[in-house]
């Protein structure tokens, strides 16, 4: 399997230490389209699609090597080796924060920084730990994406059509949103929430920044914090941004906060 | 009979009426995503006066699920676009019961094109969310029976080949050594009933394949000429109907682009078709030919007319219509027919009148251009 057309890996700009923009769950590399391009002037931009979303092949999914963070994080190592990348800095949000950590700490001399945006080792609470949900409340979750597909494929379609002012924006997210598998999304989002890589965080070795979102249910601030205290050599910046998506709610912010860190 | 309100001054709508008793519930949310103000409409569907309501955020009122999926897809989508449209929430109300809706939302922005205010209208959707679930409950349902049967068609179809091989190698070689005229009588009708056996599996093993994607695929070949293949499939067909009268004319002026196989096997399909439903001892007829660019091919056979109800579903698989009890089969030959035929561009029909029923294939001799 080809691994640049498995996961749809688009290379553009002029430098070259590249930077690698990963996706979280719940949309492809579009949520990066106004993050990106900033960085076309003086780095060698990556961006992909995890197999099951965008325009990845979905016929390269397979349940057992997905099963974890590590088949996605595996993903990343090999489009970097593929590709001869080294010296990455590697930009993940949500979950593909802590993908990017995977890797990094499997092939520590691909990856020269992880810039992590709304990252979260583990969402369930824990003795100790506030993640910020409870079993139960992740159970209601799968469940309510395994009785219902409705929200995943049916209800977003009609959400992302028509945008007379920019044809083009709705084309991509219908396109993208409409061809994001139910079934694995569903999938992913069980990996994903049910993760648990906090032993992981302190066997980082690459510098590390954690942005951190202001009112983020999905990764609140202590979360944040956790991760902070935990990777080694690694900085935090709160944003003014509130929500889980400031890569498309604030690009500014989060463009100088990655300028200041590289 | 006099109405009330008639002969008095039309009354003009209150629009702070129409807006807090409108029959759909509305909230306006402010730069950082608070609520700031609401209806009372949605108050009563909440069951949570308008004052507790200010301040929290659109995705306090969500359960858990809604509020993730809410703020990892339609956030993001709101911030993008400026608006979305029909998004199914479920909005948890005083009391703890789940209250399907479905939202559109809109972002106010001033001149300089700065977030003022983010428009929320809900509608209840009880009933049609019941109904959405059912029809993707019967989808799913749908697709994990059709799943296990092609499965079982798949495996079924290979399991059933190996044994058929088998015996008819053993066929054969009772035929190389000497043997009685009644045994080779035997024989010959055993080995014309493992012809039928292949044949009702490969029309098995075709459907599975054609309805588990991508129709019927074909190895054509433009070089090698059609008519050999077609006079085998006769001379097969007599040998095992010895008592039906074949007439064939076949006149075929070059070769033909086309799956010689698949061809044999529609050609076959038609004749068995035909010596099964028409009237015993009268003759079957094949025609094919050659012109104006395509190739016509047909099979005809005397007999009762097909009723037009019956007609229609000919083609549809497992369709047996009103066989007599003494005929075997699974209904697939015309329909394998009829695939092989659309998989070459082509068309099957069939007419029946005067007595005769006719099926008629017609082919491009080449290709369409891609």
């Amino acid at each position: 399997m080809p691994v640049l057309s498995r996961n749809n890996v688009q290379i553009s700009g002029d430098g070259d230490q590249p930077m690698m923009f990963a996706h979280g769950f719940g949309c492809d590399q579009n949520m990066w389209r106004f993050v990106a391009p900033e960085f076309e002037a003086g780095y060698k931009v990556v961006l992909f699609d995890h197999v099951g979303a965008g325009r990845s092949d979905l016929s390269a999914y397979n349940p057992q090597k997905y099963a974890t963070l590590q088949g996605y994080a595996d993903d990343v190592i090999e489009i970097c080796r593929e590709l001869g990348l080294t010296r990455v800095i590697f930009v993940g949000h949500s979950v593909s924060a802590m993908i990017g950590a995977l890797a990094s700490v499997k092939a520590p001399e691909l990856f020269e920084s992880l810039v992590m945006v709304g990252p979260s080792p583990r969402y369930i609470d824990d003795t100790g730990y506030t993640g910020g949900f409870s079993a139960a409340q992740i159970d209601e979750l799968l469940h309510s994406l395994a009785d219902n597909h409705m929200g995943w494929s049916a209800a977003m379609a009609p959400a992302i059509m028509g945008n007379p002012d920019r044809p083009e924006l709705a084309e991509e997210l219908t396109d993208s949103f409409c061809r994001t598998d139910p079934d694995i999304a569903r999938e992913f989002a069980r990996v994903t929430f049910t993760s648990d890589n906090r032993a992981d965080l302190s066997r980082i070795k690459a510098r590390t920044l954690v942005l951190q979102c202001a009112n983020d249910i999905i990764a609140a601030e202590q979360v944040g914090e956790y991760v902070h205290a935990q990777v080694p050599d690694s900085k935090l910046v709160y944003l003014e941004a509130s929500g889980h998506c400031p890569n498309l709610s604030a690009p500014d912010e989060v463009i100088a906060a990655i300028r200041d860190f590289a | 009979m006099i109405h009330p309100g008639e002969g008095k001054a039309e009354q003009v709508e209150d629009l702070n009426d129409l807006y807090e008793n409108a029959p759909c519930g509305y909230l306006s949310l402010n730069p950082q995503g608070l609520i700031v103000k609401s209806n009372a409409t949605l108050s009563s569907w909440l069951g949570l006066p308008a004052d507790r309501l200010l301040g929290k955020r659109l995705r306090d009122l969500l359960n858990v699920a809604g509020s993730i999926f809410y703020e990892t897809h339609f956030a993001p989508l709101l911030r993008m676009q400026g608006f979305f449209n029909e998004v199914a929430l479920d909005l948890v109300t005083a009391d703890g019961t789940v209250l399907p809706v479905l939202a559109n939302a809109v972002e106010k922005r001033d001149a300089a094109g700065a977030l003022i205010f983010t428009r929320v209208t809900l509608f209840q959707a009880t009933k049609r969310r019941r109904y959405e679930r059912e029809l993707v409950d019967a989808q799913e349902a749908e697709r994990k029976l059709g799943k296990l049967r092609d499965q079982f068609i798949a495996v079924l179809g290979h399991d059933l080949r190996n044994p058929v091989a088998a015996l008819n190698a053993g066929a054969q070689m009772l035929l190389k050594e000497p043997q009685s005229d009644r045994s080779l009588h035997i024989i010959g009708l055993m080995q014309g009933s493992l012809a039928r056996v292949s044949e009702l599996i490969d029309n098995v093993m075709d459907l599975a394949r054609s309805q588990s994607g991508g129709g019927i695929r074909l190895s054509r070949d433009a070089k090698e000429p059609l008519e050999p293949v077609l006079r085998q499939v006769v001379e097969e067909l007599e040998a095992a109907y010895p008592e039906c009268p074949l007439e064939a004319a076949i006149s075929l002026s070059g070769p033909v682009d086309c799956d010689r196989r698949r061809i044999a096997q529609l050609v076959s399909n038609l004749l068995s078709n035909a010596i099964t439903h028409g009237d015993p001892g009268q003759p079957v007829r094949l025609h094919a030919g050659t012109g104006d660019g395509e190739l016509l091919l047909w099979v005809a056979n005397r007999g009762e007319p097909i009723p037009e109800e019956v007609m229609e579903h000919l083609f549809q698989p497992f369709f047996r219509g009103s066989t007599r009890s003494d005929q075997q089969g699974l209904g697939l030959g015309l329909h394998i027919a009829a695939e092989i035929a659309r998989a070459h561009g082509g068309t099957l029909d069939v007419r029946s009148d005067d007595g005769e029923v006719r099926f008629t294939f017609r082919m491009p001799l080449a290709p369409p251009v891609s």
